[in-house]
């Protein structure tokens, strides 16, 4: 009985190290900071590496070419604001004074280069026409 | 009217709710059954209530009563039939109203099933349930009010969003729900049974129907969402390791470890503390994900409880989270073991380790959706962790998962069981052995798809050597042939070879999985019309030119884009092969301020052409396609509907009834070599169930599934 304890003992640290060793592994890979576009400009920290940054897309300078799939556009946030060029498929979502969010990395010409856009919606199930609805039925 | 028969049911169903919640605990202090009787009725009542309100939210959505705040936000006059009554669930107030009917109708089969139990246990589960319903129902009297009425009728609706407008929106959302609300039954049950201080093992019998019907839908729910996604999101991806499809994965995962440990419990009284905290965590994980995806927490991070449907959540959890551990404590000593784990290389080790791959594949899914809370709470910029996170470390756990999962079928309980498995091994070692050197031969150097190709050759091997193995016994003593004695061996045993069927279902979904996403390739083009480009060394795409049409609701663009396998129409370009015409959309729908994306497919068992209409210039001249190829994705869907044909079959009874006991070919057993070793069942002979209770030596085992 305790063989068979010990040999489990070992199995389980085996795989307790392996899982921590993946996690470890994987948090590294997948770390991305999440930063809120003001937050962004104003530390200068997280401006030499890959971040995702969100904020409001500027009703003005807004240039989306679906078919070079490009989007240009300003991200706004309260303070300051960030060019952001985007290269890839524009989501159906996205509109200017749209809460968006990007990924990507700041080049040398203090332009954000993005190559993940998402729209953000506060949440899947409470349209913003509904929450207006609402408050004027209150 | 609709607006107060809604208000009014919601009103009686929270009171009936606290009545029967009342009566229950009145019933067992007082020891008096009429109290059990009625905290029963009122519970029926309660589920009468949401009954007629659902109709009532039913009816004003159908019939567009635009007085009704809900039906006006989601619906509109000209929005098809079908999406009217989808758009039932389009919303939180509708999908909580949809979550609690089904909650409640399976609260009343739950409570009429447990009629004539001990009255302690009795009234201990019908507290518990009123306890949940009440909460939903109060959370929607108070916090989520569907029924809230418009100072004047709105002219027309504001729609439903595009994105919903699709068929899988129709039976997506009720599956999932389903599931989530089936959960709450097992957990009841649970609670019940420590309450009423039950030492005997049948109880947990009876939870796993629910969990496997839970499972069920949840597990079809999953993959249509999966599909949706894949076709209607238009990025060629059918899983994107988001919150809401996390909130879903989390008590799929701890679910599928249930319907395997709980099976222990049953045949050896072991697992049991870990069955019971499985059911606790899963169904808290489902209310947990709720509040996670419903509350914003974890989509904008800076609102923490800032919703008050979150607040409700949260607290509800509290309460729940609580009791599932003050009872569990309390009762831990009737969650002790009656036997001990004989070896890695049993059935009940195989169950454990596979438990713990799953529950850290849980952890891990967990971690990795809260990361951005709790990066927050000890950072100043909260860090998330994307799908490379997830890739890292759930796709190895699962590995192997499958792994263990596919030497299953030759895997028996107790001692011994280990030289049997290595017996029974060489002929699914010789196959992957064979299969790897194919493979390799063939240019297939990737790890992980010649790991899948072992798992996959390995697992069916086994199912066919476990079978022949069975099979080849039950003929020693019936006059049969081989196709009867096949069919009879899986007749006698629905839960064992549905599980099997399952198995090699989730084997596809791997295949599926293992294809598109090591060898999927993905390229967009700017074409003009009548323009072609090679794609890959094995297509030509050709673009004929957009055209426009209207729908009742929508203005569609649509492009002619005509594919040809170079493979077809010999190496000299594919001009004169005959094309697969695809027509990806662009729909404009009325009511919506953007385009929606309308994905064309050119799907095969072998491979998946995906294009989307990215984009147009100048009326057409140049326009952009993002066309991708997904190798054996169609496994995905494939696997998905042979794991839910396997679980229905297990859930099925024995088409064929037993002539005597002589045909039970667990009699036959003891004839065989094995029977020296008492302790040993070897699986390949023997089923679960009535056949095995012959020679099942554990004396303190009892059985749900009892001989009638």
């Amino acid at each position: 009985m305790t063989h068979v304890r010990i040999k489990m003992l070992i199995a389980g640290l085996v795989l307790i190290a392996s899982v921590s060793y993946l996690a470890v592994a994987g948090v590294k890979s997948g770390w991305v900071y999440y930063l809120h576009v003001d937050d962004f400009v104003q530390d200068s920290t997280y401006q030499d590496r890959r971040v995702r940054l969100f904020g409001l897309v500027d009703t003005e300078n807004v240039e989306v070419a679906p078919a070079m799939l490009t989007a240009k556009f300003d991200l706004q946030g309260e303070s300051n604001s960030i060019p952001i060029h985007y290269q890839g498929v524009v989501p159906d979502t996205f509109k200017p004074g749209g809460e968006v969010m990007v990924e990507g990395k700041l080049d040398d010409a203090g332009i954000f280069q993005a190559d993940t856009l998402m729209t953000k919606c506060a949440s899947k199930y409470q349209s913003e026409e509904h929450a207006k609805r609402l408050e004027e039925a209150q | 009217m609709n607006g107060l028969i809604g208000n009014l049911s919601l009103a009686v169903a929270v009171l009936t709710a606290a009545g029967a919640l009342f009566t229950a605990v009145a019933a067992a202090k007082f020891q008096d059954d009429r109290m059990l009787r009625w905290s029963r009725r009122l519970l029926y009542l309660m589920g009468l209530a949401i009954t007629v309100g659902s109709a009532a939210l039913m009816s004003a959505m159908v019939n567009s009563d635009f007085h009704n705040a809900y039906v006006a936000s989601y619906t509109e006059r000209a929005l098809p039939m079908g999406y009217k009554i989808a758009a039932f669930w389009a919303g939180q107030e509708g999908s909580l109203m949809l979550w609690t009917l089904l909650l409640v109708g399976m609260t009343a089969i739950a409570a009429h099933g447990f009629r004539n139990r001990e009255r302690i246990e009795q009234s201990a589960m019908l507290g518990v349930l009123a306890l949940v319903c009440g909460f939903f129902s109060a959370l929607m009297l108070f916090a989520a009010n569907p029924f809230v009425q418009l100072p004047a009728q709105a002219v027309d609706g504001h729609g439903l969003n595009p994105l919903l407008q699709d068929p899988y929106m129709i039976a997506h959302p009720p599956l999932l729900f389903v599931g989530y609300a089936g959960y709450t039954i097992p957990w009841a049950m649970l609670l019940a049974a420590l309450i009423a201080g039950r030492k005997d093992n049948q109880w947990i019998g009876a939870t796993r129907k629910w969990l496997m019907v839970s499972w069920l839908f949840l597990t079809v729910g999953i993959i249509l969402g999966a599909k949706w996604a894949y076709i209607e999101l238009g990025w060629g991806g059918y899983w994107a390791w988001d919150p809401v499809e996390n909130a879903s994965l989390l008590p799929w995962l701890t679910g599928t470890a249930l319907l395997h440990s709980v099976m222990v419990q049953q045949h050896r009284g072991m697992f049991k503390i870990w069955n019971a905290s499985l059911i606790a965590v899963t169904f808290l994980l489902c209310i947990f994900g709720t509040y996670l995806t419903r509350s914003g927490v974890v989509q904008s991070v800076h609102s923490f409880g800032e919703s008050v449907i979150g607040t409700f959540f949260l607290v509800f959890l509290a309460v729940c989270v609580l009791l599932s551990i003050v009872v569990v404590v309390i009762r831990r000593q009737l969650l002790k073991s009656e036997d001990t784990v004989q070896g890695m290389m049993t059935r009940e080790g195989a169950f454990m380790v596979l438990n713990v791959l799953l529950v850290l594949m849980t952890l891990a899914t967990l971690v990795g959706t809260i990361f951005p809370l709790i990066s927050g709470a000890v950072m100043p910029q909260p860090v998330t962790v994307g799908a490379a996170f997830y890739n890292k470390v759930v796709i190895p756990l699962s590995l192997v998962l499958l792994a263990v999962m596919s030497v299953g079928p030759l895997l028996s309980y107790g001692k011994g069981a280990g030289q049997q498995l290595i017996k029974s091994l060489i002929v699914p070692g010789i196959a992957a052995a064979i299969s790897v050197v194919v493979a390799l031969a063939l240019g297939m150097t990737d790890l992980w798809a010649l790991a899948c190709t072992v798992i996959t050759v390995v697992a069916v091997c086994s199912v066919g050597v476990g079978l022949t193995r069975s099979v080849r016994q039950r003929r020693k003593i019936e006059d049969e042939g081989p196709l009867t004695a096949t069919l009879r061996v899986i007749d006698a045993n629905h839960r064992r070879y549905g599980g099997q069927f399952v198995h090699m279902g989730v084997v596809m979904l791997m295949v599926g999985v293992a294809g598109s996403s090591l060898f999927g390739v993905k390229q967009t083009f700017q074409l003009a019309p009548g323009e072609s480009a090679g794609f890959n060394d094995e297509y030509t795409i050709t673009f004929g030119g957009l055209n426009q049409t209207r729908q009742s609701n929508y203005t569609s663009v649509e492009a002619h884009v005509t594919l040809t396998t170079l493979g077809e129409t010999g190496d000299t370009g594919g001009t004169g092969g005959a094309g697969q015409t695809l027509h990806p959309e662009m729909r404009f729908y009325d009511k919506s301020e953007q385009p929606s994306a309308q994905v064309a497919l050119n799907s095969s068992l072998s491979r998946d052409a995906y294009v989307t209409l990215a984009g147009w210039e100048d009326d057409g001249q140049l326009v952009a396609l993002q066309v991708i190829v997904n190798p054996l994705i169609a496994w995905i869907w494939i696997g998905g509907i042979v794991m839910t044909l396997g679980a229905i079959f297990s859930l099925l009874p024995r088409l064929v009834k037993a002539t005597a006991r002589a045909g039970c070919p667990a009699t036959a057993a003891k004839d065989q070599p094995h029977a020296h070793a008492p302790a040993t069942v070897s699986l390949g002979l023997a089923g679960e169930g009535r056949c095995e209770s012959q020679i099942q030596t554990t004396t303190t085992t009892q059985y749900a599934e009892a001989p009638k």
